[in-house]
């Protein structure tokens, strides 16, 4: 069989250096922490840098074709014959790498402020780097192999951040969830390399996708549905995304980094990846635009629920990324990868800006006891303000209304209705929850010295908001407490987070213009490009309606967050919302209960099964029993052997006896 | 003298049987390991006796070569089992085989 | 037919004499009188050579021996002596057992047919000591050193082997054979070496 390469065949040391760049990164500050303190975040920052410069770099090969061949292509060895290994950088991984390692490093250098004091400063950056290595080999591995290796290994770091401050037993516990869940996605990816490999003999993208179109099609629905459920599971997709929200206990950098930028939307990239087999089948279009569209809602109304910065902006991120999952699920990839390039800035953007309050105000997360803050923190403001701008699709004015806008309009060019229409309600519910958070938290007056239960914080000690200082965890990457707002954030927070603020409000404009746009041409020969009928609703109308929806959805948080009187009486106003909080918005829909009920519970029941009855009784049993009929037999074989010379003798002659008579008796009766 | 013979083979075959059966009995029942060795012999000379008259009445000598080798045979087994005999009792009181029983298991 | 007889009741008679003689020395004399007695019978069956044979060997050298070990052994010449009897329970059925199967072997082979191959015949029978004749030293010689030359030749090897052993067994450097015991005191002797061993 020919083996079909992705990518122009070369030698590309930059794409070797950029790859290796962060693990050497890793080791380093794993191996000489100690010594290295906090130098260690400015040679792991210094090193993500430099691996963005060689992406910038790889820019010509990444883009480049040539007959075809689209990217670079950097054979590394070969595992079996058939099997090889080897890096590939076309657009789409180019695109990836380049949000990896430029936001990671501006995600690094906030880190050095945002961790300083922590007696595992060199640690996390250990932890860092090795999560941007590990997301460099899912993005650049020429083959499903790798890109499981790479998936594998970012659950893993994943699991090393949730759980950073292990010594927070919420924070054990969430990293647990989320790698379990993880690794459910993980077995998906898995089957449906085994289904590939029995269909093409390889493992290599090029060969899975140059037979794209001979597979069965109930054969190839089983690989898009295996590969999709370790999507889902990796971007928090119904129904595995309980991990995200929970993924919270981590340091805020690492949920801006991994939880919000990155790693969740390795399904997106996945699914993207795999277009050419998810465009031979409508029906795994149909499910994965299904699945993102739910998900793009239920997460935007639990979005409304919550009172922990982090949580929303989780539940933002769920909801964004069910966006991006219907783009690449309908079959609009420019749309769905659009999504998830503005929203790494955007989310970043938030997430960074949510750190800087909650580093300022000592860890305190929860919205009603803040308040107020636009006067104390005004750069915090701006910063969280183009956030919200970008995140809420207003037009022009940040970067999400492009991208949002070609999802959606995707959708419906792809002959999608319904989730057009979700994806409109969505964005005003998106506009709804984000002005929510930023008037809550910026406007009115401080509330930080409100006694908890007058805001309806019933337990605050145990509603995972570390408030009273109770946090042990915080209170010692802190060292003593000074009171609030006592942490004027370092520069070294500031500048990233300033540096965002530009692509954040401008890097939407990429793909104004629809087909002639920067982002087209970008793309054009990375996605299959089917003829479609023209969608009966233009995109300017489209942007129209979507601003209407968001329109509503801002003028809804005014109305009930913004204005004087809501202002004067927010103290009551937020303990009557909290109080009157549906129990199915507080319990995520109880997802969690369902899926404790469903598996946990049902593998604890066989778990007690086989520990109680079959593994003593059957198992165990059978092993005593082989043991006690051996040794009943050796007893009784045992007892022949008395020693005796005469008994051995009686033996002997009591066969000879048998034979004797055998013949006289049945051999000689025959002839008398 | 005739062909026939003037005892019928089977009177041989009865006296052999009861003297082979003597001997097993021997073997049985004695302790003392020279008296169960002389039994061994008995059974040897049951069973020559036999080869004797089969090649009689059959007029065919390898009934005699047969003996001959047993003969042979039981000569080299006595000499053999004597010599056990006096290694094992060479400094005991009694002669006694059921003394003898290091191989129970 | 009448010498059959006579010869049939000494050879019974000697044979339960021999295995009931309260002293070895008796059954040797038993054994002996059997072994003559035998010897006669086969006279009779006109196997002269092997008449002779068994005077000489058997009686002549065989039974020597025996009287040899029992002269050796201390023990030999004194009369039986009763130590538990370790014989298992089956023994009794056995016997009776073996009665019976003997009683039916004989029983069949009395009544199956003489089946004599008619081309058998070899010598023709003369009166015992005639030459050429059936049984008689040179027809014997004639088989064994013809038709029987390997089954003799093997025959020497295996009385080579059982000298050799009879040396190796009796010899000076004898095997240390222990009873039941001296096995006793080795067993005691290793447990003992075993734990100074576990001390140090």
């Amino acid at each position: 069989m020919t083996h079909h390469v992705m990518g122009v065949d070369g030698s590309y040391p930059l794409l070797l250096v950029l790859w290796l760049l962060p693990l050497a990164g890793a080791i380093l500050a794993w191996a000489f922490g100690p010594q290295l303190k906090t130098a260690a975040g400015w040679i792991c920052s210094a090193l993500v840098g430099i691996s963005f410069i060689c992406a910038v770099a790889m820019w010509g090969p990444g883009t480049q074709s040539v007959s075809g061949a689209l990217g670079a292509h950097q054979a590394l060895f070969s595992w079996l014959p058939g099997f090889d290994f080897g890096l590939l950088m076309d657009p789409l991984s180019l695109l990836w790498t380049l949000i990896i390692t430029g936001v990671g490093f501006l995600i690094h250098l906030y880190s050095i402020g945002y961790m300083d004091g922590d007696r595992a400063f060199a640690r996390f950056f250990a932890y860092m780097n090795f999560f941007v290595f590990a997301m460099l080999t899912l993005v650049l591995s020429d083959n499903f192999v790798g890109l499981l290796v790479g998936w594998g290994l970012v659950g893993l770091a994943s699991y090393f951040l949730i759980g950073f401050w292990f010594f927070k037993p919420s924070a054990v516990a969430a990293a647990r969830k989320a790698f379990v869940i993880n690794v459910a996605g993980d077995v998906g990816i898995m089957f449906a390399i085994f289904m590939i490999v029995a269909s093409v003999h390889s493992t290599a993208f090029g060969d899975a996708f140059a037979f794209a179109g001979s597979y069965n099609s109930g054969w190839l629905l089983a690989i898009c549905v295996c590969l999709f459920i370790g999507a889902a599971a990796k971007s928090a997709q119904i129904p595995l995304h309980t991990w995200l929200p929970d993924a919270m206990e981590g340091p805020t950098p690492v949920s801006a980094l991994i939880h919000a930028a990155t790693m969740v939307t390795a399904g997106v990239y996945l699914v993207a990846r795999c277009a050419p087999l998810w465009s031979q089948n409508h029906d795994a279009q149909m499910l994965v635009g299904t699945i993102g569209a739910l998900t793009a809602i239920a997460g935007a109304i639990l979005g409304c629920a919550q009172w922990d910065i982090k949580r929303i902006l989780a539940y933002s991120t769920m909801s964004q990324i069910g966006y991006m999952i219907m783009g690449v699920g309908v079959g609009a990839y420019e749309g769905g990868v659009a999504h998830f390039f503005t929203h790494a800035f955007f989310k970043a953007q938030l997430f960074l800006g949510s750190g800087l309050i909650i580093h300022a105000l000592n860890n305190e997360q929860d919205v009603r006891r803040m308040g107020g803050l636009m006067k104390k923190m005004p750069f915090a403001f701006i910063a969280m303000l183009t956030g919200v701008i970008a995140i809420s699709g207003i037009p022009f004015l940040g970067a999400g209304f492009f991208s949002k806008d070609l999802v959606i309009q995707g959708a419906l060019e792809h002959g999608h209705p319904y989730l057009y229409a979700v994806g409109i309600i969505t964005a005003g519910i998106t506009a709804y929850y984000m002005c929510r958070l930023l008037f809550v938290t910026f406007f009115g007056s401080y509330r930080g010295d409100v006694d908890p239960s007058e805001l309806g914080i019933r337990h605050p000690e145990l509603a995972g908001t570390p408030a009273h200082g109770a946090d042990q965890a915080e209170a010692e990457h802190e060292g003593s407490g000074h009171g609030q707002a006592h942490h004027a954030p370092a520069w070294i927070m500031n500048v990233p987070v300033a540096i965002l603020i530009v692509p954040t409000v401008l890097i939407g404009w990429l793909m104004f213009g629809g087909d002639n746009s920067p982002w087209a041409h970008f793309f054009a020969q990375q996605f299959p490009h089917p003829q479609l009928s023209p969608a009966p609703i233009g995109e300017g109308v489209t942007g129209l309606i979507t601003f209407g929806a968001v329109l509503v959805g801002i003028a809804v948080a005014w109305w009930r967050y913004a204005t004087a009187s809501a202002q004067s009486r927010a103290v009551e106003r937020l303990r009557g919302e909290s109080i009157r909080m549906p129990g199915i918005l507080t319990h995520a829909y109880y997802f969690d209960l369902a899926l404790d009920l469903l598996f946990v519970r049902t593998s604890q029941l066989f778990g007690t099964i086989f520990g109680r009855f079959f593994d003593p009784q059957i198992i165990d049993g059978a092993v005593r029993e082989s043991a006690f009929s051996a040794q009943w037999l050796g007893t009784l074989v045992r007892s022949f052997q008395t020693g005796l010379l005469r008994a051995y003798a009686l033996l002997l002659v009591v066969g000879v006896a048998a034979f004797m008579i055998y013949y006289a008796v049945i051999a000689g009766g025959v002839h008398p | 003298m005739s062909q026939m013979m003037a005892v019928p083979v089977s009177y041989y075959v009865g006296l052999s049987a009861v003297i082979f059966f003597i001997g097993v009995a021997g073997v049985l029942v004695r302790r003392n390991p020279l008296i169960m060795l002389m039994s061994i012999e008995l059974m040897f000379n049951a069973a020559n006796l036999l080869f004797m008259a089969f090649a009689r009445a059959w007029l065919h000598n390898a009934g005699h070569i047969f003996a001959f080798l047993v003969i042979t045979v039981a000569a080299a087994e006595a000499a053999i089992g004597l010599a056990i005999v006096v290694t094992v009792f060479r400094s005991a009181k009694h002669v006694d085989v059921d003394d003898v029983a290091l191989m129970k298991g | 037919m009448i010498a059959f007889w006579i010869l049939a009741v000494i050879m019974l008679g000697s044979a339960i004499w021999c295995i009931s003689a309260s002293k070895p020395v008796y059954s040797v004399v038993a054994l002996l009188l059997h072994f003559a007695a035998l010897a006669a019978m086969y006279l009779t069956l006109n196997a002269e050579f092997l008449a002779v044979i068994q005077l000489i060997v058997y009686s002549g050298a065989i039974l020597i021996l025996f009287l040899f070990v029992i002269a050796l052994l201390s023990s030999g010449v004194a009369s039986f002596s009763v130590g538990p009897n370790r014989l298992p329970r089956i023994a009794i059925p056995a016997i009776v057992l073996i009665a019976l199967a003997l009683g039916f072997f004989t029983y069949a082979m009395g009544h199956a047919g003489a089946v004599v191959p008619a081309a058998q015949a070899g010598s023709p029978l003369g009166p015992v000591g005639t030459a050429d004749v059936f049984g008689s030293v040179n027809d014997f010689g004639k088989a064994l050193f013809t038709s029987y030359l390997l089954p003799f030749e093997i025959t020497a090897l295996l009385l080579m082997v059982a000298v050799i052993g009879v040396i190796l067994l009796a010899g000076d450097h004898a095997p240390y054979v222990a009873t039941r015991k001296h096995a006793a005191e080795v067993r005691r002797e290793m447990r003992e070496a075993i734990l100074r061993e576990g001390r140090q």
